[in-house]
C-alpha cells in the first residue's frame, strides 16, 4: 500500500516540477505578496498634502503652519494668500487639506473674545483619510497655538491610551498572518484542484483508474505533495515575516502548526470538492477564483472590517474558512493566546473540513 | 479595411454563439459589484467597546452614556476588572476598553482634571487608530461640555480660555462614505477583467481548436485578426461599463459631478490598454487555462498597485515609480476624481496623456509580439 502510495507521490512531484503555473503559484507568488505588503502596501498615512491660505502673513499664522508640517501626518505644500475656490485648489495640486487662516488671525488671538476661528477643508473622497484627517487636524492646530500663547489647557479627562499587541502600529503586522491565509488556501484549494481536473482532462484519470491502484490512493497521493509544500511555505512566510518585518510569534508555535494543518487540510478539501465538479481545468481555474479567492480576500476580515459589513454579509463570512484560520493565527501570533480561548474557531474549522471531504468523497465515488 | 469588418464581424457572431462568455459579462459582475460595494469598507463602525467603571458616580456615569449614545460603537456588558476586560479583548469580544478610576469624580471636582485609561486592540492599526480617534472625541467632548457648565456655575466663559476654534468642512464626500470612493473603482476594476478576460480568451480559442492556422492562410493579415478580436469587444466593454456605471451610482446613491463625456473619453483611451493586456496573454499562453492564469496574475499587481484600498501615496517612493506604468492606476483616479470632485479635463489632461501612452506601447508590443509568432 505504502510503496502505491509512493510512486504516486513521486508522479505527483515530477508534474510539480515540469509546471511552470504551478512553480510560479508555489514560489513567485508568496515572495511577491509578502514583499508588496511587507513594504509597499501600508495604510499608514504620512506627509498628506496640505494647503495653507494666509492672507495677512502673520507670524502668528506662520507658526501654527510650521507646526502642522512638522507633525508626521500633514506636509504643508504651499501657502497662498487667497483661496478663492477652494475645491479647485485641492483638485489642481492634488491637496488633501486647506487650512484658512482668518485676515485678523493674529489679532482675533489675542481679542479675547470669542478668538480666532480657523477653517479647514478636508478631501473627504478617500473616507478612511478624510476621517483621519478629521480626527487628527483640530488637535493639532489647538496644541500648537496654546503652545503658542503660554496657555495651559484646561482640560477636564485626559486619555491614556494602552495599546495592546502591536504597540508600534504597524499594519506588515496585520497583514502578514493574513497573507498566511491566503497563500495556503491558494497553494492547496487552487492546485489541488488543477491537477485533479488536469488528469481528467488529459484522460489519464481513467488510466489511473484501470491499474491495480485504489482510487483513494491515488487522491491521496496526489494530495500529500501539495500538504507538504505548504506546509513548508507556511513555516517560510512565518521565517520571512520574522526577520524582514519583525512579526514575532507571541503564542504557541506547536498550536500554531496544528492549527495550520487544520486550515490546509480544510483548503484541500475545497480543491478536492471543485475537482469533482469542474471537468476541466479552465472550469476549475473559473470556480476557484470567485468562489474561494474573492471570499478569503475580501469577505474574512483579511483588510477591510467584518464588523462594518452589513448584517447578510456577516452571515457570509460565517462560511468561509479563512474568517476562523484569521482569527486563530492572529490570536496566536499576534496576541498570543491559546487553545483555550481559541478552541471555536478551531473546532469550527476542522467541521467545516471534515463536512467538505465526506462531500468530495461521495460525489468523487458516484462520478468515477 | 472590408478584410477587417469581416473579422469582426465574425467576433460578434462567436460572441453571439457564446452564451457562457455572455453569462460571465453580466451576472458575476452584478454580483461582484453587489458584494463588494458593500463589502469594501473601511469605514469603522460598530466596535465593540465595553468600560469599568471604578468610580460609579453621578459624573462617570454620565460619560458612560455618551459614549453609549453613539453609534460607532456596540456597547457591551460593563466589565468588573482590568484583568476581565484583558481576558475579552484576548477572545476577540472587545476592541476597546474604557477604565474609569475610583477617584474619578473628585479629581474633576478639584479642579485638577482626571484621566482615564483606554485599552485598545492594535491589531488592524487602521481601523484601531480611528476607533481611539472617535473614542477620545467624544470623551474631550464630555470634557469640554463639563468644563463650561463648571466655568459657568462660577459665572465665568470657558472660550475664553482657548481662543481658538477648528471648524473642519468635508468637502466632495462630506458624510465620508466609503462607498463613494470604493465603489465607482469597482466598477473599474469589473470592466478590466471583462475586457482582458474575453479578448485575451479569444484568441486562445481559435489557437486551442487549431483554426488560427486556418486563418493565418488566408489572406486575412494579423493585424485584420487583432482588430477582429479587439473591436467588438471594445465595443461590449464600452457599453457595459456605462450601464453598469449608471447602474452602481443610482443604486449606492453615488454623486456624478463631472462630465460624462470625458469618461467616456477616458474609458476609450483605457479599454485600449486593457484590451492589449489580453492580447498580450493570449499570444504568449498556448491554452485558455494558462490565458486565465496570466491575466488573473498581471490583474492582482495592477490592482494591489493601483491604490484602490491602499492610497499610492503611502507607498514607498520605488514602488510609486512603479506604479507609474500601471493603466489601472490612471483610470480609476480619474473615475473617481470625476465622480465625487467632477475634475475638468484640463487637469485630468496628464493622466489621459499617460494612459495614452502606456496604451499604445502595450498593444503595440502584443501586435508586433504576434505578427513574430504567427509568421
Amino acid at each position: 500500500m505504502f510503496k502505491r502510495l509512493y510512486a504516486i507521490v513521486v508522479k505527483e512531484i515530477y508534474h510539480i516540477s515540469r509546471d511552470w503555473q504551478t512553480m510560479m503559484i508555489i514560489i513567485l507568488m508568496p515572495v511577491m505578496m509578502m514583499f508588496l505588503y511587507g513594504y509597499a502596501l501600508t495604510m499608514d498615512l504620512k506627509d498628506v498634502p496640505v494647503i495653507v491660505e494666509d492672507p495677512e502673513l502673520s507670524k502668528e499664522a506662520a507658526l501654527v503652519t510650521k507646526d502642522i508640517d512638522a507633525s508626521t501626518l500633514f506636509s504643508v505644500i504651499g501657502t497662498v494668500s487667497s483661496a478663492q475656490e477652494p475645491a479647485e485648489l485641492l483638485k489642481k495640486y492634488h491637496a488633501k487639506m486647506i487650512v484658512r487662516f482668518p485676515v485678523s488671525f493674529a489679532k482675533d488671538l489675542r481679542s479675547g473674545a470669542g478668538g480666532a476661528n480657523i477653517q479647514v477643508l478636508i478631501d473627504g473622497s478617500d473616507a478612511n483619510t478624510g476621517t483621519i484627517l478629521r480626527n487628527t487636524i483640530g488637535n493639532v492646530i489647538t496644541k500648537s497655538v496654546l503652545d503658542m500663547l503660554n496657555i495651559i489647557q484646561p482640560k477636564a479627562v485626559t486619555v491614556h491610551p494602552v495599546v495592546l499587541y502591536n504597540a508600534q502600529q504597524k499594519s506588515a503586522l496585520y497583514f502578514v498572518p493574513g497573507l498566511m491565509a491566503i497563500i495556503l488556501l491558494m497553494i492547496s484549494a487552487m492546485l489541488t484542484s488543477l491537477t485533479i481536473t488536469r488528469e481528467k482532462e488529459l484522460g489519464t484519470m481513467e488510466q489511473l483508474l484501470v491499474t491495480p491502484l485504489h482510487p483513494a490512493e491515488i487522491i491521496i497521493g496526489k494530495i500529500l505533495p501539495y500538504m507538504f509544500i505548504a506546509a513548508i511555505v507556511g513555516v517560510l512566510i512565518m521565517i520571512v515575516g520574522r526577520y524582514f518585518f519583525d512579526v514575532r510569534i507571541a503564542g504557541s508555535i506547536p498550536l500554531l502548526a496544528v492549527t495550520g494543518s487544520i486550515y490546509i487540510f480544510t483548503s484541500l478539501a475545497i480543491g478536492l470538492l471543485i475537482s469533482t465538479v469542474a471537468a476541466k481545468q479552465q472550469d476549475a481555474m473559473m470556480i476557484v477564483l470567485p468562489v474561494t479567492m474573492l471570499p478569503t480576500i475580501i469577505l474574512s476580515g483579511f483588510i477591510f472590517p467584518v464588523s462594518s459589513m452589513p448584517a447578510i454579509l456577516q452571515a457570509i463570512t460565517c462560511i468561509v474558512p479563512a474568517t476562523y484560520f484569521l482569527e486563530i493565527i492572529r490570536g496566536i501570533v499576534l496576541k498570543g493566546v491559546g487553545l483555550s480561548i481559541l478552541l471555536k474557531p478551531v473546532l469550527i474549522l476542522l467541521g467545516i473540513g471534515l463536512l467538505l471531504v465526506i462531500v468530495a468523497v461521495k460525489r468523487f465515488r458516484v462520478k468515477l | 479595411m472590408k478584410m477587417m469588418m469581416l473579422m469582426i464581424w465574425k467576433e460578434f457572431l462567436h460572441l453571439k454563439k457564446d452564451k457562457l462568455s455572455i453569462k460571465l459579462m453580466i451576472f458575476p459582475v452584478i454580483l461582484q459589484a453587489l458584494i463588494m460595494g458593500y463589502a469594501l469598507t473601511t469605514e469603522v463602525k460598530h466596535t465593540p467597546v465595553a468600560v469599568l467603571d471604578n468610580s460609579k458616580s453621578v459624573s462617570s456615569r454620565s460619560l458612560i452614556e455618551s459614549i453609549r449614545n453613539n453609534y460607532l460603537f456596540d456597547f457591551r456588558p460593563q466589565a468588573t476588572s482590568p484583568s476581565e476586560i484583558r481576558k475579552r479583548i484576548d477572545a476577540g469580544e472587545l476592541r476597546l476598553g474604557l477604565i474609569i478610576k475610583d477617584d474619578f469624580e473628585k479629581s474633576l471636582k478639584s479642579g485638577s482634571g482626571t484621566d482615564v485609561e483606554l485599552v485598545i486592540d492594535g491589531q488592524d492599526a487602521n481601523s484601531s487608530n480611528v476607533a481611539s480617534g472617535y473614542m477620545n472625541a467624544i470623551i474631550s467632548q464630555w470634557g469640554m461640555a463639563y468644563l463650561k457648565k463648571q466655568a459657568q456655575n462660577q459665572g465665568k466663559d470657558i472660550d475664553i480660555i482657548i481662543p481658538v476654534k477648528v471648524n473642519t468642512v468635508i468637502l466632495f464626500n462630506p458624510m465620508l462614505k466609503s462607498s463613494w470612493y470604493m465603489v465607482p473603482a469597482l466598477v473599474v476594476l469589473l470592466i478590466t477583467m471583462v475586457t482582458s478576460l474575453l479578448s485575451g480568451l479569444s484568441i486562445v480559442k481559435e489557437k486551442e481548436k487549431g483554426t488560427l492556422e486556418q486563418l493565418m492562410v488566408t489572406p486575412v493579415k494579423p493585424i485584420h485578426l487583432i482588430f477582429g478580436k479587439t473591436v467588438p469587444y471594445f465595443i461590449v466593454g464600452f457599453i457595459e461599463l456605462a450601464i453598469f456605471f449608471a447602474f452602481v451610482l443610482v443604486w449606492f446613491g453615488i454623486p456624478f459631478r463631472g462630465s460624462f463625456a470625458v469618461l467616456m473619453l477616458f474609458a476609450a483611451v483605457y479599454m485600449i490598454s486593457s484590451l492589449g493586456v489580453g492580447i498580450l496573454t493570449s499570444t504568449i499562453a498556448r491554452t485558455p487555462q494558462q490565458v486565465l492564469f496570466l491575466i488573473w496574475f498581471i490583474l492582482i499587481f495592477f490592482i494591489l498597485l493601483s491604490g484602490f484600498f491602499i492610497p499610492v501615496e503611502n507607498m514607498p517612493q520605488w514602488v510609486r515609480s512603479v506604479t507609474a506604468i500601471n493603466p489601472v492606476k490612471y483610470f480609476m483616479f480619474a473615475v473617481r476624481e470625476l465622480c465625487l470632485k467632477g475634475t475638468a479635463l484640463s487637469v485630468l489632461f496628464p493622466q489621459l496623456v499617460k494612459l495614452g501612452i502606456i496604451g499604445i506601447v502595450v498593444f503595440f508590443a502584443s501586435v508586433r509580439l504576434f505578427n513574430r509568432r504567427a509568421g
